[in-house]
């Protein structure tokens, strides 16, 4: 027992050194609930307490260039909805005696929140939110600011979530051609900030450089028709049977501020459905 | 021996903030990043336990990593770190009295083997942090630049650093 005392205290360095190592490669390796649990993340109190003060002062530094997008983005909006009012005037005589589907354009909620924390240059991104569970948020929810999707939710605490940015190497969108049906899956590779790739866009594609990409609404995270980007061009693809396009991302990830969480009201109806298919 | 180890203690808190509220969000053009946090690290005493030396390491890193959502890179090149830099630094000076309790600083040591130090210490815990980070052999090309350009510029940072911390 002394001996083995002894062993212990002389290589104690080594034990030590032994410990932290395995504890910091299970960190690494393990996509175990504790590496999701919200105490690991930034989203916890004190970090998260920390990046909202901080973001109270460095909030201001974008404002100005915010501002000028939010205004042509409320523009857009206003011909729109000028559009659509003469529209309803016009289709008002058959509006009377057709039967609306009411409800479903009160599917999409949507929580305003403000970026306190973002990255862009590892492989795998994420930023903060200063919004949380008690505000409604939940995870699997998606993002969006003033010019198309940011982000999915993924850690939620109680005042804050942590979400995984559209520039993380393991996310995938659904997303597809503006106004076709031509579905590919949008994903980041690293490097660019404001570059990524729609992948298996099927061969007989209709395209021109410069058609915006926007998202397909097959998952519950995203109505469809935000938009994403726009095609850059095509580029060579792993994949014989399927084209690969470039696309400019919409947004700007530097200087990500407010955002807006978007609620399905159908999503756990919708989710449980997409279970039961799987367990079937 | 205690009023330095609180001295230690804030200023590792000190650059922890700076590291995670500043440096994580200034990457100069797009290749070079700061680590400031391990200044502290690099010059801690040489008569310091080296579990002591790994403990603070580790933690250090840790709560670097959470801030920045990187469970474990920090932690594991941090801890990695720590276990080289006795033989690091007594690979550039003789390992005598004199110096087996030397802090190793600017002043204690001259610019040509402190230099000489800070730089093998900085480079290793670049090539560490990204290698670990991309993790990928297709992605070498983007780590060797990476840890080029941020080696040269954490050096730099750290130099300054060194030179505004007065030791007494």
């Amino acid at each position: 027992m002394r001996n083995l005392l002894n062993f212990i205290l002389r290589y104690s360095t080594w034990f030590v050194f032994t410990f932290y190592v395995v504890v910091s490669v299970l960190l690494l390796v393990t996509n175990s609930r504790y590496q999701q649990s919200v105490y690991l993340t930034s989203a916890n109190a004190v970090t998260g307490g920390l990046y909202d003060t901080s973001s109270k002062v460095t909030g201001y530094f974008n404002l100005h260039q915010i501002n000028e997008s939010l205004q042509e983005s409320n523009a857009a909006l206003q011909n729109e909805v000028l559009n659509l009012k003469n529209k309803i005037a016009e289709y008002e005589v058959l509006l009377a005696d057709t039967l609306m589907p009411s409800r479903y354009s009160e599917r999409f909620g949507y929580v305003s929140a403000a970026v306190i924390n973002n990255n862009t240059r590892h492989p795998r991104n994420y930023f903060t939110i200063n919004k949380g569970a008690l505000d409604g948020v939940r995870p699997g929810m998606g993002i969006a600011d003033q010019n198309g999707v940011v982000g999915i939710v993924n850690v939620v605490g109680d005042h804050m979530a942590r979400a995984i940015s559209l520039l993380n190497e393991t996310q995938h969108f659904s997303v597809k051609i503006k106004d076709t049906s031509f579905v590919g899956s949008l994903s980041w590779k690293g490097g660019d900030a404001s570059i990524a790739y729609m992948e298996e866009v099927p061969r007989h594609v209709e395209y021109k450089i410069g058609d915006t990409i926007v998202t397909s609404g097959f998952s519950t995270a995203f109505p469809e028709g935000i938009p994403v980007g726009f095609i850059l061009n095509r580029v060579k693809s792993s994949d014989d049977s399927f084209f690969t396009f470039k696309i400019r991302l919409s947004s700007d990830f530097k200087s990500l501020s407010t955002v807006r969480v978007i609620r399905d009201i159908y999503k756990q109806e919708v989710d449980s459905l997409a279970e039961f298919d799987i367990t079937k | 021996m205690g009023r330095n180890i609180i001295i230690n203690i804030i200023t590792t808190i000190c650059l922890i903030l700076v590291q995670v509220l500043i440096c994580n969000h200034i990457m100069l053009f797009n290749i070079a990043m700061a680590f400031v946090f391990i200044y502290v690290l690099i010059s801690l005493p040489m008569n310091l336990k080296t579990n002591y030396l790994l403990t603070w390491a580790f933690l250090a890193g840790f709560i670097v990593d959470i801030f920045s959502d990187t469970p474990g890179v920090n932690a594991l090149a941090c801890t990695l770190l720590a276990i080289s830099k006795k033989p690091i630094l007594f690979a550039y000076i003789p390992r005598d009295d004199r110096t087996k309790n030397i802090e190793p600083t600017l002043s204690s040591l001259g610019f040509g083997v402190y230099g000489k130090y800070l730089f093998t210490m900085v480079a290793i815990y670049c090539f560490l942090v990204f290698t670990i980070e991309y993790f990928n052999f297709a992605d070498i090309k983007e780590i060797v630049v990476l840890t080029a350009a941020s080696t040269v510029f954490t050096f730099v940072v750290l130099l300054g650093i060194d030179s505004l911390i007065v030791k007494k």
